[in-house]
């Protein structure tokens, strides 16, 4: 929080300075509105409501001869919870050494890889409680205060990210959305949420992320490594009581490019979960191989469609069933598939969009459904609705603990210069 | 019903006129599209402008896009790359936006959305879907290849004291932007001075009008053109400002890592 304040004085500081050099800085932003209710009686959140905020964003940039600067400034009241409260969502200066390095420093949205809302080899911060609630497409992704540097060379595109800070997911908590708790073996409002307990503020637990990226043909062909945490808190200490998050490196690689009139991809990654390599510590999840296969394409016009599948393989499965079977909890199955579609319809010259993305997995037993209608009044205006659906067989499962949050939402937009 | 006739007589006079001078005149034809295509779309060797599109409905109802769009031509008449950074309206404000032309095969296109960072291949098989929600197609910006129709000249006219070559343009395969287009080239500039666009049923289904033509760094240049959807009655009005051709844009440009990092040096 500290450190955020510092950022809110540093973007006072520039935007009084750079107001006295009008022409290269451009100021816009929204107005929003979002409301949005649960549909099923059954769930233990306090309230009824999902969503009921209004939000000014700012945006501010300067383009100056040595680089430039963008600012991005929420202020948010929000009707949950009664608050008001403000984010710093992107605040960075970016500029070029030489000819063949780029950097972008300061608070920021980092997002690579290919999948469509599938993340194997993409370990930045995402916020999965606005992404269930109706919150625009941009806030699946929460800031981070990162350094990156990109070096273009012969070889390709090598880039490194280096947050000092772990950041972790922003995770339903209770309040607009119940979750399942381990620890009462049952899905839970807020009044029995424990807050993980991130790792040490120390050097030793800042995340590194890199990627080599090549043009191969027309693919675009990756390597990554990733250093950190596990983004979920998955793990738990029984000392301290309360979930961690727990040490991750992730291998993986991609390639993504044109063929067969669409886009197809291609991405695995090694999670490599280094608090417990021979899988045999049941409070912290064993590695698992991940890998995903997409392709989307516009199968008539203004309809694009995609589909994609993901598995997942834990690694030293036999410890984890004996161990998850002895406590008579949910057992997962060692290959863990999920099916995801995308379906976007664009009408009346693409004033309207009708989007439906659906996750499903077999496995699990689990479904998630994403429904929105956009509509474009004027350039200024937009008006969408939409809802959030879950079902699972089992309360443990990443969509199935989620079943009682069925939410259906309406939005409205004002966008201004 | 009038325009079927209309129509039926150009095509009779094409018809006549083909078999009278026989296949010379079908290449000349060709010729002069071929011509007419460089000097509209690959004008120099690179290019850029400033870009303010207006969209307007039936209803009166305007709808702004303004960009910068950045061209550069690898091959005249061939490969072509095109870069756009979108300025209004708010809501897709400095999103950027990247083709790769392709003469053989279908063309690339890329966008960024910078509010989630994210570099988004996009399918491309479709050439004639709106372009950012206007009346002109993605084709239509960065033009139809001649060889891909047959063309005739048809006759010769006048346009506002100029003289015009009227040229009808037929897909040599099936093609949902039009069956037949009636073109007026511009026997100077050889620039288009009007286009039409016909269905099969012989019904005009959209107009490309060249409002006004300027000569910038001595290159005749429309700089500003409308489409009128016929059936819809809609227009886009397209007005190019800022124009600069040969600054020196290089290949590089166009590329992920520019994508993500407008040239601020070329955006006014």
């Amino acid at each position: 929080m500290k450190t955020s304040r510092i950022y809110i004085a540093l973007f006072a500081v520039v935007l009084l300075l750079t107001s006295s050099v009008q022409g290269e800085v451009m100021i816009d932003g929204f107005l929003q509105g979002l409301y949005g209710g649960r549909v099923d009686k059954a769930n233990p959140t306090i309230g009824e409501q999902t969503a009921s905020e209004s939000r000014l964003q700012l945006r501010v940039q300067h383009w100056g001869d040595n680089g430039n600067f963008f600012g991005r400034l929420d202020f948010l009241y929000d009707g949950v919870t009664d608050s008001y409260d403000w984010e710093l969502r992107e605040a960075y200066f970016r500029f070029r050494l030489g000819n063949n390095l780029d950097f972008k420093v300061g608070r920021q949205i980092l997002t690579w890889g290919t999948g469509d809302l599938i993340f194997i080899n993409d370990v930045f911060a995402k916020d999965y409680q606005s992404f269930f609630i109706g919150r625009d497409d941009q806030y699946l992704k929460a800031p981070q205060n990162a350094i990156r540097g990109a070096w273009y060379n012969p070889v390709g595109e090598l880039s490194v990210v280096w947050s000092p800070r772990f950041e972790g997911n922003r995770l339903p908590q209770g309040v607009r959305l119940s979750y399942y708790s381990p620890l009462d073996q049952a899905i839970v409002g807020s009044s029995r949420y424990i807050a993980p307990v991130e790792p040490d503020a120390d050097f030793k637990n800042s995340e590194l992320a890199t990627r080599l990226q090549r043009r191969i043909s027309n693919f675009a062909t990756a390597l990554y490594f990733y250093r950190g945490f596990y983004k979920n808190p998955v793990g738990f200490d029984m000392s301290l009581g309360a979930p961690i998050y727990p040490r991750l490196h992730v291998y993986g690689a991609s390639t993504r490019g044109p063929i067969a009139g669409g886009i197809l991809w291609i991405e695995g990654g090694y999670l490599d979960s280094r608090d417990d390599p021979d899988g045999d510590e049941p409070m912290i999840p064993n590695s698992s191989v991940s890998t995903l296969v997409g392709f989307e394409r516009q199968v008539v016009q203004n309809l694009t469609i995609n589909l994609q599948w993901q598995t997942d393989m834990m690694m030293d499965y036999e410890t984890y069933e004996q161990q998850a079977g002895a406590q008579g909890g949910y057992v997962r199955d060692e290959i863990r598939h999920l099916l995801t579609t995308r379906w976007t319809k664009l009408l009346n010259s693409e004033l309207v969009t009708l989007s439906a993305f659906v996750f499903y997995s077999p496995t699990d037993e689990d479904v998630y459904a994403k429904l929105s209608a956009e509509y474009k009044y004027t350039d200024q205006i937009t008006l969408a609705a939409g809802a959030n659906l879950f079902e699972g067989s089992y309360v443990e499962t990443e969509f199935g603990q989620f079943q009682f949050n069925d939410n259906v939402w309406a939005k409205m937009t004002y966008g201004f210069f | 019903m009038k325009r079927m006739m209309q129509l039926t007589m150009v095509l009779a006079i094409a018809l006549m006129a083909t078999i009278a001078t026989g296949a010379s005149a079908a290449e000349d034809a060709t010729e002069l599209m071929k011509k007419s295509h460089l000097a509209y779309y690959y004008a120099g060797d690179d290019g850029l402008a400033e870009v303010d599109m207006r969209i307007v409905d039936k209803k009166g109802k305007e709808r702004i896009r303004n960009f910068t769009m950045l061209r550069l031509d690898n091959e005249q008449g061939g490969d072509q790359k095109y870069y756009t950074y979108f300025k209004k309206p708010s809501d897709v404000a400095r999103m950027t936006f990247m083709v790769h032309k392709n003469s053989e095969g279908n063309d690339l296109r890329w966008i960024y959305v910078p509010a989630v960072d994210l570099v988004k291949p996009i399918s491309a098989d479709d050439k004639n879907s709106s372009f950012v929600g206007s009346d002109f197609s993605y084709e239509d910006v960065s033009g139809r290849h001649w060889s891909e129709d047959t063309h005739t000249i048809v006759g010769d006219s006048t346009w506002d004291g100029a003289a015009v070559y009227i040229v009808e343009s037929k897909p040599k395969e099936e093609y949902d932007g039009f069956a037949v287009k009636r073109s007026y080239i511009n026997k100077e500039s050889l620039l288009p001075h009007k286009e039409l666009y016909f269905d099969e049923d012989g019904e005009l289904i959209k107009i490309m009008t060249a409002e006004e033509i300027k000569e910038v760094d001595g290159i005749a240049t429309i700089v500003h053109r409308t489409m009128e959807d016929v059936d819809k009655e809609r227009v886009t009005h397209v007005i190019f400002s800022d124009i600069e051709y040969n600054v020196g844009i290089e290949n590089d440009l166009f590329t992920e890592r520019f994508l993500k990092n407008p040239p601020m040096q070329y955006i006014r």
